[in-house]
């Protein structure tokens, strides 16, 4: 069972993704904001980051790159209300990017493609 | 081994080392070779470093150009036998030298950069130094600029290699001194690759060798000293496609296993203003008589290359007129997949046909592209080249099941 960590400060969005994703068959943590996300990931080594861009307290591009240049292949999905920040230039470094929306319809397409994603090793 | 060399510091060892290849260059290297000593002096001056000019022979003082600049950078001029040219040539010599100089770090730069700044050696070499294996960069580009990329090279590699590397055949590029002996040792040098096929050969060996890729955002254009992209584009087109089909016959074992594609880790986009890269001109109405001629000249040809459904496509097409004048996503895809196919069951003179018979194509793609985005910004332009990279790896299916 894929593991996925789901990263937001909005407490309705961690719990709707979480029942929504542990329905279609993954397991679900969630952090609540970017403290210590990387010591998060090395310890818990998720399958794939659903990363939200407009936390109170961090800001989930410069998380991408942080989690980029330390887990260079780990899937990550950016999760934001608004599709703008798809012209920062940062946001090229996740696997791909989704607005929003009660229906997780394109959320869970997109899941399942990176983590179906294969490179040799 | 280079034919000639020049080594006046007669250096031994190096930690950086930045490559100018250039043939008939005296106008423009001695600014570049200025820019790069600035960047090598201000951003990595506690290392070793030298500049070394790969050449072709070149008569018009390119030489001297680049012996003339006053800095203390060290620096090493190698080049070809007169008569014998090309950018690959040239980096070869570049790699033999690298490895003898157990360079950590490599970083290639074009010799007519007209508008080249000393931070761009920062960006193409410090990621390098931080554990990424090859550096591609990432000029702002207009949506008409670097159709070529836009068209093929990027949505192939991409769906052959599942990795995202934007502008691999940019011309400039970093990477560890280790991959110098990957590049060395690789059974793929071809003629083309000696050539222009370079850039793409060196991108696609590197994401081969499974090391970490980045992209260096540059925040502004390239400009060129000369920038006539159409000056040279059946020979470009040749080159450029051959080495991505040559490629794709001796990677087959690793492509056929990539599913998708994954992005890569970015470096330099941190308070980082953005150039507006100059408006490209396109001649529509040249476009599409190119793709017309193309119809009538490789009508037996495409019959035998592409199946009856994608040949009565390429037919439909013809009759849309300008006005309604579209290549849709798949069908491009299967047209490079199927000359793909083809191209590895050819002899060498058929080959020269194929590309001659897939220029008009690829003109006519980049005449679909233009109408399509032409009221669109940058940036939707840019998610429609992605969009059809998309398209190209969920076609990758048929490709994988017809490649034998």
């Amino acid at each position: 069972m894929a593991k996925i960590l789901v990263v937001d400060d909005e407490e309705h969005i961690r719990l709707l993704y979480s029942e929504e994703l542990k329905d279609a068959g993954y397991e679900v943590i969630t952090a609540e904001s970017g403290f210590q996300l990387l010591e998060r990931i090395e310890e818990e080594k998720p399958d794939l980051v659903i990363l939200d861009i407009k936390m109170v307290d961090y800001n989930g591009l410069d998380l991408l790159q942080d989690i980029r240049n330390r887990f260079y292949d780990l899937p990550v999905i950016l999760s934001t209300a608004y599709d703008t920040f798809k012209e920062d230039m940062k946001s090229i470094a996740a696997d791909f990017y989704v607005v929003k929306s009660f229906d997780l319809t394109e959320l869970k397409k997109k899941i399942a493609v990176a983590l179906e994603t294969r490179l040799p090793t | 081994m280079a034919f000639y060399q020049e080594n006046p510091h007669a250096v031994t060892k190096a930690d950086v080392v930045v490559g100018i290849p250039s043939f008939n260059e005296a106008e423009s290297i001695g600014r570049t070779t200025e820019q790069v000593a600035k960047g090598l002096v201000e951003f990595f001056g506690h290392l070793n470093c030298v500049i070394i000019n790969c050449d072709n022979s070149s008569s018009d003082g390119t030489k001297e150009a680049f012996f003339n600049v006053s800095t203390e950078v060290p620096r090493i001029y190698l080049s070809t036998p007169p008569g014998v040219r090309g950018k690959g040539n040239n980096l070869r010599n570049l790699f033999e030298k690298v490895r003898e100089l157990q360079a950590q770090a490599v970083v290639v730069v074009e010799a007519d950069i007209k508008n080249m700044a000393p931070g761009w050696i920062r960006k193409l070499g410090e990621p390098v130094l931080k554990g990424a294996g090859f550096v591609s960069p990432l000029y702002a580009r207009h949506k008409y600029e670097a159709t070529l990329t836009n068209s093929i090279v990027y949505p192939l590699t991409r769906c052959l290699y599942g990795r995202r590397v934007r502008q691999p055949i940019a011309g400039d590029c970093g990477f560890k001194g280790s991959l110098a002996e990957e590049f060395l040792k690789s059974p793929f040098w071809s003629e083309a690759v000696e050539q222009s096929g370079i850039d793409i050969w060196m991108a696609t060996t590197a994401m081969n060798a499974r090391i970490p890729i980045c992209q260096a955002f540059m925040g502004c254009p390239k400009l060129h000293r000369v920038k006539d992209p159409y000056a040279q584009l059946a020979v470009l087109f040749r080159q450029v496609l051959s080495t991505v089909y040559d490629l794709m016959a001796g990677c087959a074992d690793f492509w056929r296993q990539v599913k998708w594609s994954k992005p890569t880790a970015l470096f330099g986009v941190d308070n980082q203003e953005t150039e507006t890269p100059l408006p490209v001109e396109i001649n529509l109405t040249r476009l599409h008589e190119r793709y017309l001629q193309g119809c009538n000249d490789y009508a037996d040809f495409w019959q035998r290359v592409f199946d009856q459904t994608l040949y009565h496509k390429l037919e439909e097409i013809r009759s849309m007129g300008l006005q309604h004048f579209s290549i849709p996503s798949q069908t491009w895809a299967r047209i490079l997949f199927d000359a793909a196919i083809a191209y590895r069951g050819m002899a060498e003179s058929e080959r020269a046909t194929l590309f001659d018979a897939l220029l008009p194509l690829y003109l006519g793609k980049v005449l679909s592209f233009v109408k399509r985005t032409e009221r669109m910004s940058l940036q939707q332009a840019e998610e429609q080249v992605e969009s059809e990279c998309t398209v190209f790896e969920e076609n990758k299916p048929y490709l994988v099941s017809e490649w034998k």
